[in-house]
């Protein structure tokens, strides 16, 4: 490795005593962003595999560095999930050498966004004539902010029921369905707690393992919101009444919130559950119940979407990131979508994927799948500002559900996380808008 | 026979004067001593206190971690807005629990196993390597595996009460059994860690005090409190620092088993706090705040703990 | 004080055994009721009386059983397939045996790889902490010089520094060296040593003070009191130290993450999170497996150091 005049800087200033008593290599503070790497080097794509997708990510990535010997991509493990993966961006951040592209989360992207850690990706599209339209155009425009975009989909994915088609049918109910609103449930489950021994019927994750998001679909469903644009509305009147609704389901032991929700379902213990569409390929195999999947309950919307996308960071050369919104567009065309999507059980991007006679022979064989790509169009919409652009907003959302669940009193939980989500809106968003 | 020192059986002797431990002094030692201690005080100084005389500066701020903007100077605020908030101080009650049982329930366990295991049973061995075994499987995969035992839809647990006509507890729903979770699944992790030291310290014993007891006969649990265990204090006073200071930082394990959750915060500790706010929420400098503040606490302690130690000397 | 007297205080204190009292205490005491023939040293001390014989191998069985159970089920896991892990009634033995878990971790992963990356950052580390903890806590037991208090404090005092206060402020030192990505940024940064100096310096000072006189009458120098006659006396203590930074240098995560990007310097502990599926349903077998290979090397370890532990018994035991 070359050592550049700047780490040679680095080391002559580490002067030992001078080094620990200033504490001179300091961070955010007193240094910016230190930059990018060298220009002659490849890009560096740091990836949590979303979706066990690293095998899939570096075939794809062989077959690009094969084309273009001269820009050619690395792909790094940057982390075992989202987490990991922004606490790693956000070290080299504060004083490493950046990446070039990274995988940003629904709940991580805008942070990035808004404090000017990744770029807006606009003008670079038009001066390098690469074509967004082809993109979904929901998911596309998850990424804007202050009308500019900041990423570009790619590991998507949504919410969907499963039921189990046995106890649908030792209940006397439809197979070929789920419920068509959560009222229609509350009718179902009843049956379905009948048909298998009391057991509840419906197995949704607990506050610390997402509630917050298959609950922001619910809820709309009822007209409520966990906020309009910057101004949370969780004690709005309709807001309040599906938290109700999710409370009073559990205590009549139709739904019951579990840590592991989607395994109760898998073994039989609950007639359906509400997990991402992620969870398919798992599900299809290791499920030892027959199954089918169905929208989540309308009227639409009544999905949020979720999932990834892929965003470049600012701190890096124009040079650089010309070539890596080149690589991003081919990463995620119609071709390598399918090819993906169909690896890890993901949402296509492009709005042409569908029709392509790969995918569409993929989804013939594959009802389920179709399921999520069915239900997009017709029955997701973005995500609540409150959950995915206020710092912790996801967890303290599904802290407060957790609380309702347990039978608190709804309406003094979601007055004091309104509070709570105002007072950090205020502090860290309000200033900077 | 000689008279070594034996630390901790002193005091039953007010006649007769420790002996004064023989120190090497002069330049030539102060040399030497220098020369043995500094390699190792560098890198200390340098990754270590570097780090947390930075971490100090940065609790004055308001930074967000990602933020290429200055971040801005804010005085005590950080350290404000942590004491005046009700969840600080549930965490900190949390932390005390978990930490005083981690580390009476490691310790204690851990001396009771050294001491049977350090008996001529057939097996011995394997049975040490059992109780050594959760201590070296890292803790990510302990709290994976911890799923299997303490699910209330699959795990070990609820088969075992099930077989009995008894309910699981909701381990993962319910605040003050997700903490016991939590708690009991580190002890088991913890204690091939205490095992181990006492098992090593057990080999250092003196050999004619144990004689001397067992030719009166002294009856067992007698010999333990008057023979072993006032040897092994030096021993205790180790592991009760070292475990102290381990468990105030257990990571893993929570974030695996619960995210800090249920209700959000019910089994957080003050180190979970100072990740979730520093790179979850973003604060970096709110999060240096909670960090300094759990640095300082623990500073206290360890030197409360050693104060206590030399007084009994 | 000598071990006369407190002989001489152990006869007052001691009550002749009662029969009521020993019938309280259980299967451990009634065994010392038992007149006890003149035994060889060492068993003496160990106490082996059938009755208590018996109530030690009954303790040892139920430890174990509590021990080994959660045990059991990660090594059994890691021979499930994904229906059987999450079957209910839960599975004791599986209905099919899946030890190809076991050979897909292996074939996927690029196992050798991380595994010597493993060993080569353990036994780095554990080579240089050790000898920094040795060299750092004979200064601290045996030698007076100015602010060799205060200098201890400042080295244990690293103990309660947690790791998420440093990493930052680390990963932007590293990086300016230009050591990302390399065995030496990783290494470095962790090579500091506060918990093995902390205990040897313990040790040390329990040890006899006479032996050091007799060490320092004789004339000898530092490296020769240090090799000929305190690590003698110190073998279990130095195998704790040993093992226990083995363990902790091969469980790293956070750090060597933070440092590597690839699978060129990362090790098993980074490599193991590629079998989880990070969104979706993970296949826990295959992660149990290969946690089973990452700990196998250092329960070896155990077994090699706990045998010299023991010998240390014999080797450096202090008799009067």
């Amino acid at each position: 490795m070359n050592i550049s005049r700047r780490h040679m800087l680095g080391i002559s200033g580490l002067g030992l005593s001078a080094a620990l008593l200033s504490a001179c290599a300091g961070t955010g503070t007193s240094t910016s962003s230190s930059g990018g790497q060298e220009a002659s080097g490849p890009l560096q794509f740091w990836s949590n595999h979303p979706g066990s997708s690293r095998d899939v990510e570096q075939k794809l990535i062989d077959q690009w560095n094969a084309d273009n010997p001269d820009d050619q991509v690395q792909l790094i493990d940057a982390g075992a999930n989202y987490e990991e993966l922004a606490q790693k961006f956000n070290a080299a951040l504060s004083g490493g050498q950046l990446p070039d592209i990274v995988v940003a989360s629904d709940v991580t992207w805008f942070n990035f966004a808004f404090t000017e850690a990744t770029t807006p990706l606009d003008d670079i599209w038009e001066s390098e004539g690469i074509d967004t339209s082809t993109y979904v155009d929901t998911l596309l425009g998850d990424y804007v902010y202050d009308g500019k975009h900041y990423g570009v989909p790619y590991s998507r994915s949504t919410c969907l029921m499963y039921l189990n088609t046995d106890l649908l049918a030792k209940a006397g109910l439809p197979t070929d369905r789920g419920p068509e609103t959560w009222q229609e449930f509350a009718e179902w489950a009843p049956k379905l707690l009948e048909a298998n021994g009391g057991k509840a019927a419906l197995s949704i994750p607990d506050g610390s393992n997402y509630l917050d998001w298959y609950f922001q679909g619910m809820m709309w469903t009822f007209g409520g919101h966990y906020s309009k644009e910057w101004d949370p509305t969780f004690t709005d009147e309709k807001t309040v009444e599906a938290a109700k609704f999710l409370q009073d389901q559990v205590k009549a032991g139709h739904i019951v919130i579990s840590k592991d929700a989607e395994n109760e379902f898998g073994i039989g213990n609950t007639a359906a559950t509400l997990a991402s569409t992620g969870s398919l390929g798992g599900m299809t195999e290791s499920a030892s119940v027959p199954f089918i999947t169905a929208f989540m309950p309308g009227p639409a919307p009544g999905c949020p979407t979720g999932g990834a996308g892929l965003s470049i960071p600012a701190g890096i050369s124009d040079e650089r990131k010309a070539k890596a919104a080149k690589f991003i567009d081919w990463f995620t065309n119609t071709e390598n979508t399918i090819e993906f999507t169909q690896a890890t059980g993901y949402m296509p991007v492009r709005q042409d994927a569908a029709e392509h006679p790969d995918e569409a022979a993929f989804l013939n064989e594959n009802p389920n799948a179709r399921t999520a790509i069915e239900q997009l169009s017709e029955n997701t919409a973005s995500q609540d500002y409150a959950r995915v652009f206020v710092n912790g907003g996801g967890k303290r959302i599904g802290g407060a559900l957790d609380r309702i669940v347990a039978g608190q009193d709804v309406t003094e939980v979601l007055s004091s996380l309104q509070e709570e989500t105002q007072k950090v809106i205020d502090r860290d968003i309000k200033p900077h808008l | 026979m000689t008279a070594p020192t034996i630390p901790g059986l002193e005091n039953s002797t007010p006649t007769h004067e420790p002996p004064q431990r023989k120190y090497k002094r002069g330049t030539k030692a102060t040399l030497l001593g220098l020369a043995l201690v500094l390699p190792n005080l560098i890198l200390l100084l340098v990754f270590t206190y570097r780090p947390l005389i930075d971490n100090i500066r940065l609790s004055f701020y308001n930074w967000n971690i990602a933020s290429t903007r200055p971040a801005t100077f804010v005085g005590l605020d950080n350290y404000i807005e942590w004491a005046q908030n009700p969840v600080s101080w549930q965490i900190v009650l949390q932390t005390a629990i978990f930490t005083v049982a981690a580390v009476a329930g490691s310790m204690v366990l851990g001396l009771a196993l050294a001491l049977l295991l350090d008996r001529p049973l057939k097996g011995r061995n394997a049975v040490r390597s059992l109780v050594f075994a959760p201590y070296v499987i890292s803790g990510a995969a302990v709290g994976v595996a911890f799923q299997f035992v303490f699910d209330p839809g699959y795990g070990l647990i609820q088969d075992l009460l099930g077989r009995v006509g008894l309910d699981s507890p909701q381990f993962y729903t319910n605040p003050n059994w997700a903490l016991f979770m939590i708690t009991t699944t580190y002890i088991w992790k913890n204690l091939g860690y205490t095992f181990v030291i006492y098992l090593a310290a057990l080999q250092g014993l003196r050999k004619d005090l144990d004689e001397a007891a067992e030719i009166d006969r002294t009856p067992r649990l007698r010999k333990f409190f008057k023979v072993t265990l006032p040897q092994l204090r030096p021993t205790t006073f180790f592991l009760s620092i070292t475990v102290l200071l381990n468990s105030l930082q257990v990571f893993d394990i929570i974030n695996v088993m619960t995210r800090g959750g249920p209700l959000e915060t019910s089994t957080t500790t003050l180190v979970y706090q100072v990740y979730q706010e520093t790179f979850v929420n973003s604060r970096a400098g709110y999060g240096a705040a909670i960090a300094t503040i759990m640095f300082l606490a623990v500073l206290i302690i360890t030197v409360v703990q050693v104060r206590m130690q030399e007084r009994d000397k | 004080m000598s071990t006369h007297h407190s002989e001489d205080a152990f006869k007052q204190v001691i009550p002749p055994v009662a029969k009521k009292e020993t019938a309280s205490r259980g299967s451990k005491a009634t065994g010392k009721t038992k007149v006890r023939k003149e035994k060889p040293r060492q068993q003496v001390a160990l106490g082996i009386s059938p009755l208590s014989k018996i109530g030690g191998y009954a303790g040892a069985i139920i430890a174990a059983l509590v021990i080994a159970l959660p045990l059991y089920f990660v090594v059994i896991t890691s021979l499930k397939n994904h229906a059987d892990i999450y079957a209910d009634p839960i599975k004791w033995v599986p209905s099919v045996w899946v030890p190809q878990n076991f050979s897909y971790v292996w074939n996927t992963l690029n196992f050798d790889q991380y595994l010597m990356n493993s060993i080569i950052i353990t036994s780095i580390l554990v080579v240089i902490k050790v000898s920094l903890g040795v060299l750092s806590a004979y200064a601290f037991a045996f030698i007076k010089f100015p602010g060799v208090n205060a200098l201890f404090f400042l080295v244990i005092g690293t103990l309660m520094v947690p790791n998420e206060i440093t990493i930052i402020s680390n990963y932007a030192l590293v990086s300016q060296l230009g050591w990302r990505d390399t065995f030496t940024g990783i290494i470095v940064p962790l090579a500091g040593v506060a918990f093995g100096t902390f205990l040897m310096r313990n040790h040390f000072r329990s040890l006899p003070a006479e032996i050091m006189e007799a060490a320092t009458m004789d004339g000898a120098g530092f490296f020769k009191t240090l090799f000929k006659v305190v690590l003698p006396m110190s073998w279990p203590t130095l195998m704790a130290f040993i093992l226990i930074t083995s363990v902790n240098e091969w469980n790293q995560y956070l750090w060597p993450f933070l440092i590597s990007d690839t699978g060129r310097v990362a090790p098993l502990q980074i490599g193991l999170t590629l079998l989880q599926n990070n969104e979706g349903l993970t296949n826990w077998g295959p992660v149990m497996a290969g946690t089973i290979l990452a700990t196998l090397p250092m329960i070896l370890v155990f077994l090699l150091l706990q045998r010299s532990m023991i010998k240390g018994l014999t080797a450096g035991a202090v008799k009067g």
